[in-house]
């Protein structure tokens, strides 16, 4: 009985989660009149919201920048963090502690203050309206270089010795030896990376205004605020559009995590 | 195959000198052994020879070759690490090639060479597991045929007996024993195990604070101890220390008196001298086994099985006895036991022998 009531409770608890979504899902095929019940089974189901939203705004060119841009940030900072985080923990240099200080000073700034001398300089660069300014302030990310560099430290010592008398040079360590073995930290920071950027809206804000550039959450703003969406359904319909790719990368990535770090041991 | 020469090599960090102006030659094929406490400089030593860290000053050859600045793949040593250092992510196989497949070894050459590696140790039925699927000896096995194949001039081995079992520890070192004058390739063992260090040394070093505190044959070192640190690191049990003077030939301290024979007499000893003797130096007496006598309360034994160790409470001073595993031994009694007096070493006060 006690275990009845247990299940009954998670089960209420889990829908007060699930619900709004699906509701959400579900809104989206119904048609305006339908729009603002309940129920998640619409009565007249259509695709007339997707039409709508696909006829009046530039969806597709709008999805395709997202892709290009998150998926090269992510990219980048995870070959640039994993340097980074390769030097601070394998090799010798002068003022390692200082940069790691730094690193870690740079996190407690926050990104809106920096808004302005960033959006000052891309204008400098004559970057507006550029894919490079969507993509360069992000490439390093320092974040990532704190997840890796606690992940690598956990990598023996005598591994990239043994690496080093074998003849691979540190590049070679690094994205021979140190990715397979990292791959639940690269997975994290890959998704999260990618998440932070497939979800920017203020920065594109700034430095986009043409149509043809924007990314999907940029358009989908500019798109709801100015009205053009009209009707909740074709509104909920972009947002629906801009959660997939999130849920497709994190169902890719999910068995990283789970992956337990019990396979790169090295020790007996 | 080469000799290997370190000469005045020293490493020091800001804080501390690791290895001080230590100079060593090691002849082709031989197999040292670095013995030596932790922080002893032993490691850092095989280390710098290897390439992985840097010396401070000196140089180090192998054969003619001076490769003080070269990259470790230039040096042309393969090493065997304590942890095994064997990529979590590859094959046993894989892991044996890489080095090889990294040199752009013909594949055949490779293949070659793996079932001949797999053959010596015994690895055939392993090849395709994983690291993780195998235990500490095979697992050390493996790190040793990557090391072979290689076919280095030298073999570095960083205390890789330390993470086994007893048992497996004992037929390791046989084996590595054997493989070594097998394949009769240069090998430098750093132990802190002076079982291993006696029993599988050609030359042992035996290092204390980033110097060399003695080197030669395992036996003649633990006959003749060079000085005081030497005599009390090799032998189990630790050599006994008796604190005192000699005066007309007889050694004489609070709890012993010892008439030192003609052999034993040092030619300089004013001041104050350590006695040493080793616990199987010191028994009960019997048919040709006599000498001066010491009396002690037991404060305990140790039963190893075909001896029996007595640890004897002599005034201030302890003094340990091996005798055979028939003595009778009663704990508090006070026992008489006899020392060995052809076998006593005496050391100065700066700690050298004085038979040097």
């Amino acid at each position: 009985m006690k275990r009845v009531l247990l299940y009954v409770g998670l089960a209420l608890a889990a829908a007060t989660f699930v619900y709004p979504f699906v509701w959400m899902l579900a809104a989206t095929f119904k048609p305006p009149l339908e729009s603002g019940t309940l129920s998640i089974i619409p009565d007249n189901p259509t695709f007339d919201n997707y039409r709508a939203m696909w006829d009046r705004a530039p969806v597709g060119r709008a999805l395709l920048n997202s892709l290009a841009v998150a998926t090269t940030i992510t990219i980048a900072v995870l070959v640039t963090s994993s340097i980074t985080a390769y030097a601070m923990t394998r090799l010798e240099f002068g003022l390692k502690k200082v940069a790691l200080a730094v690193n870690v000073a740079v996190l407690l700034i926050p990104g809106q203050l920096t808004l302005i001398p960033n959006y000052a300089l891309i204008v400098k660069l004559g970057w507006v309206d550029s894919y490079a300014a969507l993509i360069v302030p992000f490439v390093f990310n320092s974040t990532a270089i704190l997840i890796l560099r606690q992940f690598f430290q956990q990598i023996p010592k005598s591994l990239v010795d043994s690496a080093r008398l074998d003849g691979m040079s540190e590049l070679r360590i690094l994205f021979t030896l140190f990715w397979p073995l990292s791959r639940p930290a690269l997975a994290t920071v890959g998704l999260v990376t990618f998440m932070g950027s497939w979800n920017e809206v203020l920065w594109p804000l700034l430095v986009v205004r043409q149509q043809t550039k924007m990314t999907m959450p940029q358009l989908l703003t500019v798109f709801t605020l100015g009205g053009g969406a009209g009707q909740l359904g074709v509104q909920l319909a972009a947002a629906m559009v801009l959660i997939v790719p999130i849920v497709v990368a994190y169902g890719f990535l999910q068995r990283y995590f789970i992956e337990s770090m019990a396979g790169a041991g090295v020790k007996g | 195959m080469a000799s290997v020469t370190f000469d005045h090599i020293t490493k020091r960090y800001t804080t501390a000198t690791i290895v001080d102006d230590l100079s060593l030659e090691v002849k082709d094929g031989e197999l040292l052994i670095l013995l030596g406490g932790s922080g002893c400089g032993k490691s850092t030593t095989l280390r710098m020879l290897a390439g992985l860290e840097t010396v401070t000053s000196g140089k180090i050859r192998i054969g003619e070759r001076d490769v003080t600045s070269l990259a470790p793949r230039d040096r042309d040593v393969a090493m065997v690490f304590q942890d095994y250092a064997l990529y979590p992510h590859l094959t046993a196989r894989e892991n044996i090639a890489l080095g090889l497949k990294l040199r752009k070894t013909a594949q055949a050459e490779i293949d070659k060479r793996v079932s001949w590696a797999a053959e010596v140790l015994g690895l055939g039925p392993l090849l395709d597991r994983r690291p993780k699927d195998m235990s500490g000896g095979q697992r050390q096995r493996v790190a040793m045929g990557r090391a072979m194949v290689r076919e280095p001039s030298v073999f570095l081995f960083d205390e890789p007996l330390s993470n086994l079992d007893a048992k497996l520890r004992g037929q390791m070192r046989v084996e590595i024993g054997r493989l070594q004058k097998r394949l009769g390739t240069t090998l430098l063992y750093v132990t802190h195990d002076q079982v291993e260090a006696m029993t599988l040394g050609d030359r042992l070093v035996l290092l204390d604070g980033g110097k060399i505190q003695q080197m030669g044959r395992p036996m003649d070192i633990y006959r003749a101890p060079a000085n005081r640190f030497v005599a009390g690191f090799i032998g189990s049990p630790p050599m006994n220390f008796f604190e005192g003077k000699i005066t007309d030939g007889v050694f004489v301290s609070e709890s012993l008196v010892v008439p030192l024979p003609e052999s034993r007499r040092p030619k300089k000893s004013d001041g104050p001298v350590t006695l040493g003797i080793r616990a199987e130096d010191v028994g009960v007496a019997r048919e040709g086994f006599t000498g001066p006598e010491v009396t002690g309360k037991l404060a305990t034994h140790e039963r190893l099985g075909a001896s029996t160790l007595l640890h004897l409470e002599v005034g201030k001073d302890k003094l340990v006895a091996a005798v055979p595993a028939d003595v009778e031994a009663k704990l508090d009694d006070n026992m008489t036991v006899v020392i060995d007096a052809d076998r006593v070493h005496l050391f100065g006060a700066d700690g050298q022998s004085l038979f040097a």
